[in-house]
């Protein structure tokens, strides 16, 4: 059986203006990435990775092509459609972790299912503190955003990306304020959501947690340069291990 | 409807997490509704104590005077002077007026044995009395005998008898007004002060005879006459059986206006009403200017609190809020912080009138109106601007606003 697409892009583009000038952020991807798939994106600075995760979660649209996502064709959607497709189908997560200030990890893992208009969550309290639960934070669940470590925020943010059930995990940069062991933690986070089903994207300027992906694409100028599945994947033993050897 | 549920919740907590910034953004609208209550109460206060004053002076009164114009701030003399003719005429056809009186106010100088003080002397008949009801503590009022034979007799007030003659019963000495010895033969009762703040006690009484006869040598016009209606029910009648006795005695042709003004008491009471509802409404008006800056303090605030929160709007946006929920949940926001304000400005409001009502005796009814008209406003303010900085939030573009530093 031919697994489901998650994401199918055509030809995708986009243009910045800024007055006379034009920037071609993106132009001509094509991706395809099925369910279960673990996907790193990487590139140096100014490739386009933020702004194809941006038109991929739903933030922004294409200036040309087209994008399907879980089967939607997202195109020709408006505002309140895009919003209800992000809170239904996609989980974001940020370099800065993005949690309010002041609130308990319950209270911003909650917050996705308060604009969720399905209503196929009944207990969003129980949702909440299973997802946390999933990261590791079960016993956090009261604390409040500042009472935690960068990491342990980080896994809060995940934890919010993971309880409105989406098609799809968007990160952009989640270690990148993190140090190596514990954006090896996050990693291995990753991978475990990834065994338990989900479909991860995730962009990174590390190789080294690059590595613990099964796909990465390359984008260089706003275009795919490699677009290859990875053979030996680090796991959570062998990074700290190569961690070490360094240090 | 669930929706908006949910968005109120996520206001509340909000408002709940920044308790110090709610209170500042709250504190224009508590001392802006605080300032309405307070004035339009003090306002509606003063209208009901003249209107208490003019009652007591008798339902039943009636003042006669000559026609005045409002001219450039003064009132000019338009019509003749009334006189003892007038008076005369009136005392001796009239059905429905059971008492009258001439009416003659002058500056005097009165001499007693403890100093001199200036004050003002009322010349009238004894009828005054009855038709003001005052009434008298000590000694008796002068009769009519006394009046037609214009004895130097006079009634004084508290104040005068407190700074001419403290400590004794002033009735049977002497008093010099402007040099002319007058037997006091009576003490009015103590009244307190009148609405504008005059002294209602600074003043003597005496024979309007005397007064003209004795103390002017030959001045012959009234201030004024006053008489009071047979019953309550009879003041119109009166003033129609006035108006015609004096356009008769006048020889006012049929057509021409009256020379001459008749104000009843119940006329009186609208003409102050009128004065005294105008002045609160402009208290009220001013009052009102705080509250639209008390407004302003919360656009500001909430504006501030949008810069602020640029982060949470975007990962809000980023998870899945609508525009919609944004812009609600900032306009709610501003609505419950004003109206917690309006609630707090109205109990303020009420204590702000009893530590007046306490410390100057001065009764200031809250008025029901005014609890409403601040409680209005306050939603109106909160509304109105909160709506500018809820748009702001809710267009702020998700990708820019999570970015924000
Ligand atoms: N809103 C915008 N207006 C104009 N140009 C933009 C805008 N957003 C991005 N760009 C341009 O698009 C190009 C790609 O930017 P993007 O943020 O996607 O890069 P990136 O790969 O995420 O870089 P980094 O690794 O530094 O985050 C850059 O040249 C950038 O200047
Ligand atoms: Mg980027």
């Amino acid at each position: 059986m031919p697994k489901k697409k998650v994401i199918e892009t055509k030809k995708l583009g986009r243009v910045f203006i800024n007055g006379d000038i034009e920037v071609h952020a993106l132009s001509e991807i094509n991706i395809s990435i099925e369910e279960g798939e673990f996907v790193a994106i990487m590139g140096s600075s100014g490739s386009g990775k933020s702004t194809l995760l941006h038109i991929l979660g739903c933030l922004d649209q294409p200036s040309s092509g087209e994008y399907y996502l879980d089967g939607v064709f997202v195109n020709t959607l408006n505002k309140n459609e895009l919003a209800d497709i992000r809170n239904q189908k996609i989980g974001f997560i940020f370099q800065s972790y993005n949690l309010l200030a002041r609130t308990t990890a319950l209270e911003n893992v909650e917050l996705p299912l308060v604009y969720d208009r399905t209503g196929r969550f009944s207990n969003s309290k129980e949702l909440a503190k299973k997802a946390l639960e999933q990261v590791g934070l079960g016993n956090r669940t009261h604390h409040k955003t500042n009472e935690l470590s960068g990491g342990q925020q980080q896994r809060v943010a995940i934890a919010r990306a993971l309880v409105n059930n989406p098609a799809l995990i968007l990160s952009d940069e989640a270690t990148g304020n993190l140090d190596s062991r514990t954006s090896i933690d996050i990693a291995d986070l990753f991978v475990t959501l990834n065994n338990e089903g989900k479909t991860i994207l995730m962009i990174t300027h590390e190789p080294e947690i690059a590595q613990f992906a099964k796909r990465i694409i390359y984008l260089r100028d706003g275009h795919v340069l490699t677009d290859e599945l990875i053979h030996n994947r680090s796991t959570k033993e062998s990074a700290l291990k190569d961690l070490e050897l360094i240090t | 409807m669930k929706q908006l549920l949910k968005t109120f919740k996520v206001a509340f907590k909000s408002i709940n997490k920044n308790r110090t910034r709610s209170l500042l953004t709250a504190l224009g609208i508590i001392i802006g509704v605080a300032a309405v209550i307070m004035t339009i109460s003090a306002g509606e206060g003063a209208t009901q104590e003249v209107q208490n004053q003019i009652s007591g002076l008798g339902t039943n009164l009636l003042m006669i005077t000559t026609k005045k114009e409002h001219r450039a701030g003064i009132d000019v003399r338009m019509g003749r002077r009334i006189e003892k003719k007038d008076f005369d005429i009136l005392q001796k056809n009239s059905i429905w007026m059971s008492k009258l009186s001439p009416f003659i106010a002058s500056g005097v100088r009165a001499i007693g044995p403890q100093g001199n003080k200036s004050t003002t002397i009322y010349g009238v008949s004894s009828d005054y009395f009855e038709i003001l009801s005052r009434e008298i503590v000590s000694g008796d009022v002068f009769t009519e005998e006394d009046v037609n034979s214009a004895r130097k007799y006079c009634v004084i007030g508290e104040t005068i008898k407190e700074e001419l003659f403290a400590g004794t019963d002033p009735v049977g000495h002497q008093i010099r007004i402007n040099k002319v010895p007058f037997t006091i033969i009576g003490l009015l009762k103590e009244e307190g002060k009148g609405t504008m703040g005059q002294d209602q006690d600074d003043m003597l009484i005496a024979p309007y005879t005397t007064i003209l006869n004795r103390l002017y040598g030959h001045r012959s016009g009234y201030n004024m006459i006053m008489a009071s209606a047979l019953s309550e029910n009879h003041i119109v009648d009166a003033k129609i059986e006035a108006t015609e006795l004096l356009r008769e005695s006048h020889r006012i042709k049929e057509g021409e206006d009256d020379d001459f003004e008749i104000m009843t008491q119940i006329e009186l009471q609208e003409i102050t009403g009128n004065v005294t509802g105008i002045l609160t409404l402009i208290l009220g008006a001013i009052a009102s200017i705080s509250l639209i800056v008390g407004g302003i303090g919360i656009m500001n605030i909430m504006l501030v609190s949008v810069t602020e929160r640029t982060r949470e709007i975007g990962t809000r946006l980023a998870i899945g809020a609508r525009e919609s929920d944004i812009l609600t949940q900032f306009l709610i926001e501003a609505i419950v912080l004003s109206l917690a304000g309006g609630v707090l400005g109205i109990l303020l409001g009420i204590i702000g009138n009893q530590i007046i009502y306490k410390a100057t005796d001065f009764y200031i009814p809250t008025d029901v109106n005014s609890i409403l008209i601040g409680f209005g406003f306050s939603v109106l303010v909160g509304v109105v601007f909160g709506y500018f900085p809820a748009r702001k939030a809710a267009r702020l573009n998700p990708i820019d606003a999570l970015r924000y530093e």
